[in-house]
This record gives C-alpha cells, sequence and structure tokens, in this order.
C-alpha cells in the first residue's frame, strides 16, 4: 500500500500540461527524442536511424522539400508532411537541400522518401504521447 | 542507385521497422511483425505491379 502513491505521483507528473508541449516539440525536432524522455532509449535509437536514413535518403534520390503554396494544395499537404522531421527538415532546409531534380529518374522516389519519414515522425511523437499519458 | 526495385525494398524495409517498433515492445514481437510487414510490403508491391503491366496505360 505504501508504493501506491508514489506510482500513481509518476505518471500525473507526466502529463502536465507545459512538460507534454516540451516532449511533443523534443520529439518533433529530434525522431526519438520523445522516447528517450520516457526511457525507452531502445525504440528512440531504432526510431532516430530509421528516419534520418530515410530522410537523408529521400534528398540522395534528389526528393524535394516541397515549399508552403497553399495555391496548390497537394504541395501544401507534402509540406506538412516533410516538416514531420523537424531539425533534420530545418537543417536541409538552411544548407539550401532538397531542392529536387524533376528529371531524375528517382525523383518521386525521393519525395516518397522524405515525406513518409516525416509522417511517421508524427506517429513517433504521437507514440511518446500516448506513453507519457500512461497509455501504452 | 536507380535500381527500382531496391529502393521500394528499402523503403519497406525502413517503414516496417519503424511500424513495428512502434506497434510491439518486446523485440521478438517486433521481428516477427516486421519480418510479416516487410514481407506483406514487398509482395504487395511485386504483385500489383504484374498485374498494371497487363493494362494499356
Amino acid at each position: 500500500m505504501a508504493t501506491k502513491p508514489a506510482a500513481a505521483a509518476r505518471p500525473r507528473d507526466r502529463t502536465e500540461p507545459g512538460l507534454l508541449v516540451l516532449l511533443c516539440l523534443a520529439a518533433w525536432m529530434v525522431p526519438g527524442a520523445g522516447h528517450v524522455w520516457m526511457g525507452r532509449r531502445q525504440k528512440a535509437l531504432v526510431f532516430f536511424l530509421a528516419l534520418t536514413s530515410m530522410f537523408l535518403i529521400g534528398l540522395r534520390l534528389h526528393g524535394r522539400i516541397f515549399p508552403f503554396d497553399v495555391s496548390a494544395p497537394l504541395v501544401a499537404l507534402a509540406a506538412v508532411a516533410d516538416l514531420g522531421l523537424g531539425l533534420p527538415w530545418l537543417l536541409a532546409r538552411l544548407l539550401d537541400a532538397g531542392n529536387g531534380l524533376v528529371t531524375a529518374a528517382t525523383y518521386e522516389y525521393g519525395n516518397t522518401f522524405v515525406i513518409v519519414a516525416g509522417l511517421l515522425n508524427f506517429l513517433v511523437i504521437l507514440d511518446a504521447f500516448d506513453i507519457a499519458k500512461g497509455r501504452k | 542507385m536507380t535500381d527500382h526495385l531496391l529502393l521500394l525494398i528499402a523503403f519497406a524495409f525502413f517503414v516496417s521497422v519503424v511500424f513495428a517498433v512502434l506497434q510491439r515492445d518486446e523485440p521478438r514481437a517486433q521481428v516477427r511483425l516486421g519480418a510479416m510487414l516487410f514481407g506483406a510490403f514487398v509482395a504487395a508491391a511485386v504483385i500489383l505491379g504484374w498485374l498494371m503491366y497487363a493494362l494499356p496505360l
């Protein structure tokens, strides 16, 4: 009975709104950072390696990091998906990578790798959120 | 790096790994689900590819 309050206190600390926002921001900036925060280091390492590899392979295949162009809805949606990878996306934008080469045979493959890496990181963020809320 | 089958396999591998690690906690279960997803991705792509080969597009 003495351990019950201590066990109940841990999830409550983790679900404070401010901490949850920070957790999601960290998980967004660096793939797997949210899982490191939650003590799941092996999962975090797998997410980090898999998602950054996908992103880099996508860029290597001449994939494009799409701009936020509201006049072209599909381009805007692809831009939102690209944004999912946080820091790698930011670095690629700053280094002027991801311009895309439409004439390359692998252009669409590159786009697919970059877009799916971003979307998968959104799922990873949600997973870290669920862990923090005690749902997993 | 323009081998389409190799790229397909690489894509299936990465997506399978992420899904398996998201959905399962035990390493053995992760490997089992990952292998199943990977096989399903590759098999579906190859089968659909051959089916589309017959379409006059």
